[in-house]
């Protein structure tokens, strides 16, 4: 088995040269890219909320790299924070695209354009 | 060396950092570990740094082809390329180049991180490169985002997505962040998405398979493609450029763990540990202070413990006594960021309290509605009758 083939690990991990960190970064920068050209170009309102997901994701990939760089913990706190601000999101985001298919049995986000004032 | 230098493998100037930290442990030749530690730093500051170290400071040449491929200007190309591809594959009317555009953006993709491996084996040899299951989980999430945004179907989007938080699981599990691995996967996986599954099968009704003109219309057409794909890549070019250009102005990063210290407020692992090191036969204990905490001289590592007849002696701490993730996260969460979580809880809370008040509304509309029907139909009833 080669050594580059070692998924798990034991104890604290040894540093991290600013390398490395940078394909992780690049990663969560394209993953954050495409969650912000499927915001911008998708019409429902159900993946719209998805995209912004994908955005979090993103998000929290970076944090993790960051804080594996530093050998600090508060990259992975956030994360966690991260999670429980989604979870909230979601919940409250798809209360209200429930409310709006009821009022016009779609899901498109054209049909609320209205709202922009 | 360092003890994972087999999933992580280290600069030759961080392996330098880490053998003047050893050194320091050791307690032997200290002001010397101390010179070694500041030339380490002050190296990997001058190499790691890709823009402002002019050329007659590096050590060797890169070849040709390398240096072609690492030029910016050939990387906004790529990244221009995989704009085009994923302009192409975003769903739109009539005939669309779907899985070409897909298989422009993986290249361009691909390309990227080629170059990014090549300037991370030319600045630190050709152990800075990231495990080989970074690739496959790197390739994974960005493919599953990518057909998120592209299938027409939002039912297979949701799916993609969780296929996308599990190989950001894989990406956390290699950046040794073992417990968010499995609390994205069990909150992301399994019960937002859910959530998402069970609204949209709630409000599409999906025509079958091979009538794909029955989908929805906002499904099938996407809004201004080129503008949202030029926009979302300028971003991506941006954010590239600092990846290349600011990774010098980081810190350097440090050779062990700060937060170890803490350690000590875990007294019995400390005494378990010890115990099947050895340490402690015929019935010895870790000694206490007057506080009840263990009593621990960082600077060389040894730990006092108590023998069965009072004597206190220093043993030195076993090997790979260390602070395990969950414990890190459990202090990080609790100690340093306490206001955080009770924020946290607070907005869960009102967002509980927002969904059920946004669907309740909705209900008594319709309770309205029913109570004038069920009028309506007496009234017609007893016209009638």
């Amino acid at each position: 088995m080669s050594d580059a083939l070692t998924l798990a690990q034991q104890g604290w991990p040894a540093a991290f040269p600013a390398v490395t960190l940078a394909h992780y970064l690049f990663v969560s920068a394209a993953m954050f890219t495409v969650g912000l050209i499927g915001f911008l170009t998708r019409r429902n309102l159900i993946i719209m909320f998805l995209c912004t997901e994908l955005m979090f994701q993103a998000a929290g990939i970076a944090l993790v790299a960051f804080g594996r760089y530093h050998l600090d913990f508060s990259g992975q706190t956030f994360v966690i924070f991260i999670l429980t601000v989604a979870a909230a999101e979601a919940a409250m985001a798809l209360a209200l695209v429930v409310l709006l298919f009821r009022k016009r049995e779609t899901l498109s986000a054209d049909e609320w354009t209205e709202m922009k004032g | 060396m360092p003890r994972n230098c087999t999933l992580v493998p280290s600069f030759f100037f961080f392996q330098r950092h880490v053998r003047a930290t050893e050194q320091l442990r050791s307690g032997g030749g200290r002001r010397a570990a101390l010179r070694g530690l500041k030339v380490g730093v002050r190296v990997s500051i001058l190499t790691a740094s890709g823009g402002p170290v002019g050329p007659s400071l590096r050590s060797r040449r890169p070849t040709p082809p390398v240096d072609l491929l690492t030029n910016p200007i050939v990387l906004y190309l790529v990244i221009a390329l995989g704009a085009v591809g994923v302009c192409m594959a975003l769903p739109r009317r009539g005939v669309s180049p779907q899985l070409v555009g897909g298989i422009i953006a993986a290249v361009a993709g691909g390309l990227i991180v080629l170059v990014l491996s090549l300037r991370a084996a030319r600045q630190g040899g050709p152990d800075a490169a990231p495990n080989l299951f970074f690739y496959v989980f790197a390739a994974v999430a960005l493919g599953a985002a990518l057909r998120v945004i592209t299938h027409p179907r939002p039912v297979y989007a949701a799916l993609y997505f969780i296929l996308t938080v599990l190989a950001s699981a894989g990406l956390f599990l290699l950046l040794s962040a073992e417990f968010m691995a499995f609390a994205l996967i069990i909150i992301y996986a399994g019960a937002i998405i859910i959530t998402y599954l069970f609204v949209i099968m709630l409000a599409t009704q999906a025509p079958e398979a091979g009538k794909e003109h029955l989908l929805a219309e906002y499904d099938t057409v996407s809004r201004e493609p080129i503008a949202a794909t030029t926009a979302g890549f300028v971003v991506l070019g941006v954010l590239t450029a600092m990846l290349l250009g600011g990774g010098a102005q980081l810190p350097p990063a440090p050779a062990a763990d700060p937060s170890q210290t803490r350690l000590a407020q875990l007294p019995r692992k400390i005494e378990q540990s010890l115990r099947d090191a050895g340490c402690l036969k015929g019935g010895g204990a870790l000694a206490r202070s007057s506080l009840g905490d263990p009593v621990i001289n960082w600077s060389d590592r040894t730990v006092q413990i108590e023998g069965p007849d009072g004597s206190r002696t220093w043993a030195p701490m076993p090997d790979g006594l260390e602070l395990s993730n969950v414990e890190g996260l459990g202090f990080s969460l609790l100690e340093d960021h306490p206001g955080s979580i009770e924020i946290a809880g607070v907005i869960l809370l009102m967002a509980m309290l927002g969904a059920v008040v946004l669907s309740r509304k909705q209900v008594e509309h319709d309770e309205e509605l029913k109570r004038r029907r069920a009028h309506q139909l007496a009234d017609a009833g007893g016209a009638v009758r």
